[in-house]
C-alpha cells in the first residue's frame, strides 16, 4: 500500500513538473526518462536473464534513425516512434537468435561486435545515415491519429507529456514482465541454466525474447530521442554509449526492479553536475560510480531495502 | 513388468577415455533401481546420458520404446523424464516457493505468459504449495532457495526434480553431504514419493546400507561399463561385484 501511493505521489509530481520547472529541467528529465526506458530493458537481460550484453546502444540508434528517417518522410510522431520500436525489435530478434546461442563473455562480446558493426552502419553508410554530420532537421511533428485528434508538439512541455506517458507505460509493462511466469523463466535461467533446461524450459527461446524485448527498449528509448534533438548521429551506436545502462544499473541496483531507474535519475544527475566544474567530468563520474558500486555491491536501492547494501 | 527406459550399444567418450562403455540397460518401470560403483565409474555420465544433459557418442537411447537419443534435455523433461544433480543445482536467488512454482508453471506450459501475475497461476500455485509440503519445506517458502541448510536444500532439489510430475526420475547422490540420519529420511521420502506419485526412481548413492535396504534392482557400474545387474541379493552374493567395488563386509 505504502509503495502505491509512493508510485501515485512521485507520478502526479512528474505530471505536475512543467508548471514548477523550467525548460532545462524538463529536458534533464527527458533524458532521464530515455535512460531509465534503456536501463530497463538492458537489466531484464542482465539482472533477470543473466546475459551481459554491451551492445544495446546499438538498438538505441536503430530505433533513432529509424524513427528520424520516418518523420523525415512521413511527419507524425506516433508513426515515428513506433515505426522505430518495431525496426529496432526486428533488428534485436535478428542479432538476437544469433547472440543467445552463447553466454558469459562470448555473448557479450558478440553482443559488443554487433553494436560496433551499427555503429560502422551509421558512420559509412552516408546516403541512408548522413555519415558521420548524422540526420538533422528532424521534425518534432504533431501527435495525432487522422480524424480523432491533432496535438502540436512544438512546446517541450507537451512532448515531455508524451515521453512520460511513453516511460510510465514501459516501466508498468516491465513490472507485469519480470512478475509473470516469463520473467520467473528468465529468472531461473539466470540461476541455473541447467537446472531450467532440465525442468522442461527451452533455454534458447527464453533468452531470445529477453534479448529482443531489450532491443525494444532500447528502441523505444532511442526512438523518443530525435524529435526532442532534431538530429541523430552515430555516436548513439558507440560501445560507450551501451556502457550508460550497465553503470546506471549497477549504481541503482541490479536485482531490483527500481535499481535501473534510481541509477539512471543518479548516473544523470552526477553527470549533468560534474561536467559544469570540470573537463575532467568522466574522470570524477568513474570514481564515483567506482565507490558507490563497491560501497553499495546491491545499488543503491539496498540502501533502503530490508536486505542492506553489503550483500 | 514394462521397460520404461532402454539402451543400446550407449557410449561417451572422451579423448581416449571410455566414460561410458557400451551400454546396454533396461530399467523397468516401477522398480526402484540404484547405480552403485567406485568413483570414475560413470555413472553420473551415464544419467547425464539418459536425461539428455549430454549427448552420447554412440548407440541408442529409447524411452518407452520411443529413440530419445538426440533430444535435449528441456524435451525429455517434457515427455516426462526428470533429475536432480550431484553438485547441487536450484535457482538460489528465487524463493523456495519460486523454485517449486517454476517447474510447475513449466509442466502446466504456462511460462510464456507475460502478462499475468505468478500467484494468479492458481492451480500452478496450489500444486507448488502441495510439493512444498511433501518435501517438508512449507515453513521456508518465503526464504531465498541459496539461504536453505544444506539439507534443506537437497529436499529443495528433490522438489524441483518432482514438480514436473516424472514418470521417470534420476537422482544423482541426493544424500549427499548429509549424515546418516538425514540420509535415511531423504532416501525413505524418495522411496514414498515414489509410491505415492507413481514415478519411478533411478539414484546414484554411494551409502551400501541405505542401498541394498531400499532398492528393488541394482545396477553395478565399473569403468564405464555394467559390471553386473539384478536384486539386491543376487548383487550382494556376486564375487566380481565384492572384489571390485563391495569388499567382503557386505
Amino acid at each position: 500500500m505504502k509503495t502505491r501511493l509512493a508510485i501515485l505521489i512521485l507520478v502526479v509530481l512528474l505530471a505536475l513538473l512543467p508548471a514548477y520547472a523550467g525548460k532545462y529541467a524538463l529536458y534533464v528529465a527527458i533524458h532521464i526518462l530515455l535512460l531509465s526506458i534503456f536501463s530497463l530493458g538492458f537489466n531484464l537481460l542482465f539482472g533477470y536473464t543473466g546475459l551481459l550484453s554491451f551492445g544495446q546502444a546499438g538498438f538505441y540508434a536503430v530505433g533513432a534513425y529509424g524513427c528520424a528517417k520516418i518523420l523525415l518522410t512521413y511527419p507524425s510522431l506516433l508513426v515515428g516512434i513506433v515505426g522505430g520500436v518495431v525496426i529496432a525489435g526486428a533488428v534485436s530478434l535478428l542479432l538476437g537468435f544469433l547472440c543467445i546461442r552463447h553466454t558469459r563473455i562470448y555473448f557479450s562480446m558478440l553482443t559488443l561486435s554487433f553494436g560496433m558493426m551499427i555503429f560502422s552502419l551509421a558512420w559509412k553508410w552516408r546516403d541512408m545515415t548522413g555519415g558521420d554530420d548524422g540526420l538533422v532537421g528532424i521534425p518534432r511533428a504533431p501527435l495525432e491519429i487522422p480524424g480523432l485528434f491533432k496535438i502540436n508538439m512544438a512546446p517541450m512541455e507537451n512532448y515531455y507529456y508524451v515521453v512520460l506517458a511513453f516511460a510510465i507505460l514501459a516501466i508498468y509493462l516491465f513490472h507485469r514482465i519480470v512478475h509473470s511466469p516469463m520473467g520467473l523463466a528468465m529468472q531461473g535461467i539466470r540461476d541455473s541454466e541447467t537446472r531450467t533446461a532440465c525442468i522442461g524450459i527451452s533455454v534458447r527461446k527464453y533468452r531470445l525474447l529477453s534479448f529482443t524485448i531489450a532491443g525494444v527498449y532500447a528502441g523505444l528509448a532511442g526512438a523518443l530521442l530525435p524529435p526532442l534533438e532534431s538530429t541523430v548521429t552515430p555516436p548513439l551506436a558507440h560501445w560507450s554509449h551501451s556502457a550508460e545502462p550497465v553503470l546506471a544499473t549497477l549504481l541503482g541496483g541490479v536485482y531490483s526492479f527500481s535499481g535501473p531507474i534510481v541509477g539512471s535519475v543518479l548516473f544523470y544527475l552526477l553527470k549533468d553536475i560534474i561536467v559544469r566544474f570540470t573537463e575532467y567530468w568522466q574522470m570524477c563520474l568513474g570514481i564515483i560510480v567506482v565507490v558507490l558500486v563497491i560501497g553499495f555491491r546491491g545499488g543503491v536501492v539496498s540502501i533502503f531495502s530490508r536486505k542492506g547494501g553489503r550483500r | 513388468m514394462n521397460a520404461i527406459l532402454r539402451t543400446e550399444s550407449l557410449g561417451k567418450y572422451f579423448g581416449h577415455m571410455a566414460a561410458v562403455h557400451e551400454v546396454n540397460l533396461t530399467l523397468q518401470e516401477g522398480l526402484f533401481t540404484s547405480v552403485i560403483g567406485p568413483n570414475g565409474a560413470g555413472k553420473t555420465t551415464l544419467i547425464n546420458l539418459l536425461s539428455g544433459y549430454m549427448l552420447p557418442d554412440r548407440g541408442k537411447i529409447y524411452f518407452r520404446e520411443k529413440e530419445i537419443t538426440r533430444l535435449g534435455p528441456d524435451k525429455r523433461v517434457k515427455m516426462g523424464i526428470s533429475r536432480s544433480f550431484q553438485v547441487m543445482n536450484i535457482f538460489p536467488r528465487m524463493t523456495v516457493f519460486q523454485n517449486i512454482l517454476l517447474p510447475v508453471l513449466s509442466r502446466l506450459n504456462k511460462t510464456s505468459s507475460a502478462f499475468s501475475s505468478q500467484q494468479s497461476q492458481k492451480e500452478a500455485v496450489g500444486e507448488a504449495e502441495k510439493i512444498l509440503g511433501e518435501v517438508w519445506l512449507q515453513e521456508e517458502k518465503d526464504s531465498p532457495g541459496g539461504e536453505l541448510s544444506h539439507g534443506d536444500q537437497r529436499l529443495l532439489e528433490l522438489g524441483i526434480a518432482v514438480a514436473t510430475n516424472p514418470q521417470l526420475c534420476f537422482l544423482d547422490e541426493p544424500s549427499s553431504g548429509m549424515n546418516p540420519i538425514e540420509r535415511i529420511k531423504v532416501l525413505e521420502l524418495v522411496k514414498k514419493l515414489a509410491s505415492e506419485r507413481k514415478t519411478t526412481f533411478i539414484i546414484v548413492e554411494h551409502d551400501m546400507d541405505i542401498v541394498f535396504s531400499l532398492s528393488d534392482w541394482i545396477v553395478v557400474m565399473n569403468r564405464g561399463e555394467v559390471l553386473a545387474e539384478g536384486k539386491p541379493g543376487d548383487i550382494r552374493e556376486n564375487q566380481v561385484v565384492r572384489d571390485i567395488y563391495l569388499g567382503e563386509e557386505i
